[in-house]
């Protein structure tokens, strides 16, 4: 089972059609659903114990493999699973303890896409990856000056747990620290990062709270796509779907540069893993292997997750590639330059976080609360989400 | 007996499919609410932590239920109003009365449903089409959908379209009045105004106590309308965070199975206080045309 729209469906059947013709003996039965509400549907099926084989993750298998309900695949490393061309860091990202748990369907990074006409309309030479924050406040007003109303710079991400932490990243610190085990951030961050973005919202640099919530996340009603706002954070492999809507020309460009670079680093966009109660084991390893290593299927599923784990498997598809994967790939490329980012898996009880985190940008965009009143509370309930889930998790 | 016996096969698959497949579950959920319940693990016991946590630490259950009984006291009254109001002007006699009763009564049979709740928030978004209307008598109205201060009047404007059930009911009610009674009080001078109020809704009151108590009960209940119009996550700003929608939210998205049950069984206790009172101040208003007596 895995999440995503018709047409990821009908490449993951197309691909688990050719795994049974070479396999005759096994028959494989696809279920999809849309992001919002699979980990409802996943959790109500684990918990009435008829979970599928196989499912998707994304960073928080941390959380489902503490509840026991995941297959630890480390037995079958070299055993019909092969994950030699698979970088470190992606095998990393799918290992908890010491055991290796999932399989990277898709790699991807944070980006922030760009919509070249609406700044050369605006009269603004487009950054590249150097730039630093104050290019892009500046960038926004201009944008904001230049075009005027109903035109902005950015969308607002100061809600996104992804976003916050690449920018705590960039100043050394993360959201969770698993080597103490406790937050790896200070009430001021938060307030800082607020505070960033509240001041562009004010001066009309980015968009009003309302129009991030009517369209800032969904790409069919995005602005960008109708040349209204230059700049919006994406995971890489959703470039292909916002410019099919539009003519004007987008690109990736990595994040704006903070005291330690750009804090990006390339990683799992969604994995599969296996249920730990299954039948299959066996199987299970042999369809993940096909997934990551098959050349035919890969090039059946293409970039719809992300970039390939298998760096061979990207070398394939690379060759025929469409000029928005090459875009893509080159993006993916910069980003694996970075070395010197540590990889960090979710924080324990990520749900909860998350939402108190969108909370807390609401309450600022809204003007509902000063920044401080925003921070102090959501800091103090973090900190008892992660206690009650570290706790649990023991 | 035998008769009796018979009643009760005929009872028999209502009443297997009742106790499995609703008192068993609600009776687990009892037992839930004393665990802490992962969904993915066994319960562990934890006596009254569940309860103590959600009376004393938890904001968001304060905020829910404040969210949901404001829901309720604005949806139900204007609910019943309309209702009633459309209902009287139904009673008329109109010649296709048959016919607008299907019209009204249709949003009911639509209304809870997330399709609908999807057409409703393309239609009051910052740019939908009510908006549109607006502006083109310069008023500039805000986002009914994105903007968490107004959010809950489209939400509740929707529960009160879905009148068309309550004004069934009611326009069964007002048949029931015997002409008789207008007739004498015409003959006697009394104007329209005080024929609503001294006879019409007296002995429309078994009627609109039955609509007021079901009403209620199913308010306190609001779900789709929340996930589907709001962001899915009780936001934003908390919202469309109505009790439902918040104690889903800590049983399947926080895996907090154990403190939701304890949200459940809170929620009814408190829509049987509600019922109780309701049907507690029934001696004071609600006329039953067959007592001696009447209206206090």
């Amino acid at each position: 089972m895995w999440w995503g729209d018709q047409a990821r469906a009908d490449l993951t059947n197309q691909m688990f059609k050719l795994y049974e013709e070479k396999h005759p003996n096994i028959k494989i039965v696809g279920e999809t659903s849309p992001f919002d509400g699979y980990f409802d549907k996943l959790n109500t099926l684990l918990a009435s114990g008829s979970a599928p084989d196989i499912f998707a993750l994304g960073s928080n298998i941390p959380d489902y493999v503490s509840k026991n309900v995941v297959l630890d695949l480390t037995p079958y490393v070299g055993k019909g699973l092969d994950v030699s061309n698979v970088p470190a860091s992606l095998i990393d990202f799918n290992t908890v303890d010491g055991k290796m748990y999932g399989v990277t369907t898709g790699g991807n990074a944070r980006a922030f896409a760009v919509n070249t006409s609406v700044l050369e309309k605006a009269g603004i030479d487009v950054p590249n990856e150097s730039w630093t924050w104050d290019d892009f406040a500046q960038i926004n007003g201009r944008v904001t000056q230049k075009l005027g109303k109903g035109y902005y710079g950015s969308y607002d991400p100061s809600g996104s747990y992804e976003e916050f932490e690449t920018w705590l990243k960039q100043r050394g610190k993360v959201i969770y620290d698993n080597e103490q085990k406790k937050l790896g951030f200070q009430p001021a961050d938060a307030a800082e990062w607020f505070q960033m973005w509240s001041d562009m919202r004010k001066s009309g640099a980015i968009v009003t709270a309302e129009e991030q919530v009517t369209s800032g996340t969904d790409a069919s009603k995005s602005l960008i796509t109708q040349g209204k706002v230059a700049m919006l954070v994406i995971p890489s492999n959703q470039l292909a779907s916002y410019q099919k809507m539009t003519q004007d020309k987008l690109i990736l460009l990595p994040y704006p540069n903070g005291p330690q670079g750009n804090g990006l680093a390339v990683q799992s966009g969604a994995s599969i893993v296996g249920y730990a109660k299954t039948e299959h084991a066996q199987e299970v390893a042999s369809l993940m292997d096909f997934w990551l290593n098959d050349p035919e299927a890969i090039k059946i599923l293409g970039t719809n997750r992300g970039v390939p784990a298998s760096t061979k498997m990207i070398d394939v598809l690379r060759a025929d590639a469409s000029a928005e994967d090459q875009i893509i790939y080159d993006y993916l490329d910069l980003i694996g330059k970075n070395t010197n980012v540590k990889a960090t898996i979710n924080i324990p009880g990520y749900n909860e976080f998350a939402q108190l985190l969108m909370t807390a940008s609401q309450q600022v965009a809204f003007g509902k609360t000063s920044i401080q009143d925003a921070v102090n509370p959501f800091y103090e309930q973090a900190q008892k989400v992660l206690d009650i889930n570290l706790k649990t998790a023991q | 007996m035998r008769k009796n016996v018979t009643g009760y096969m005929f009872l028999l698959p209502w009443l297997i499919g009742f106790l499995c497949l609703a008192v068993g579950p609600i009776m687990a959920s009892l037992y839930l609410s004393f665990t802490d319940y992962n969904l993915l693990e066994r319960p562990v016991w934890s006596g009254w932590n569940n309860y103590r946590n959600i009376f004393t630490k938890d904001g968001s259950f304060t905020h829910s239920l404040g969210l949901t009984f404001k829901y309720v006291l604005l949806s139900v009254p204007l609910r019943l109003v309309f209702a009633l109001a459309i209902a009287m002007v139904l009673n008329k006699g109109l010649k296709m009365l048959g016919i607008y009763r299907t019209i009204y009564y249709i949003p009911s049979l639509l209304g809870g449903s997330v399709a609908i709740a999807e057409v409703w928030k393309a239609i009051f978004a910052g740019n939908g089409i009510f908006n549109r209307f607006l502006s083109t008598f310069n008023i500039h109205a805000p986002d009914w959908i994105s903007n968490p201060f107004y959010l809950i009047y489209s939400i509740i404007a929707l529960s009160v379209w879905q009148f068309g059930s309550s004004m069934v009911i009611f326009l069964a009610g007002l048949k029931q009045i015997p002409n008789e009674i207008y007739e004498a009080s015409n003959v006697d001078g009394v104007g329209k105004l005080r024929q609503f109020f001294q006879i019409t809704l007296p002995l429309l009151s078994p009627v609109l106590f039955f609509n007021l108590v079901m009403n209620i009960i199913s308010s306190f209940q609001v779900f789709t309308p929340g996930v589907v119009i709001g962001d899915g996550r009780g936001g934003p700003l908390q919202s469309t965070l109505f009790y439902a929608l918040y104690l889903y939210q800590q049983g399947f998205s926080y895996f907090n199975m154990g403190y939701a049950s304890a949200l459940a069984w809170i929620m009814l206790v408190i829509i049987g206080i509600f019922t109780m009172v309701v049907f507690g101040t029934q001696k004071y208003w609600v006329f039953y045309g067959d007592e001696k007596g009447g209206k206090k």
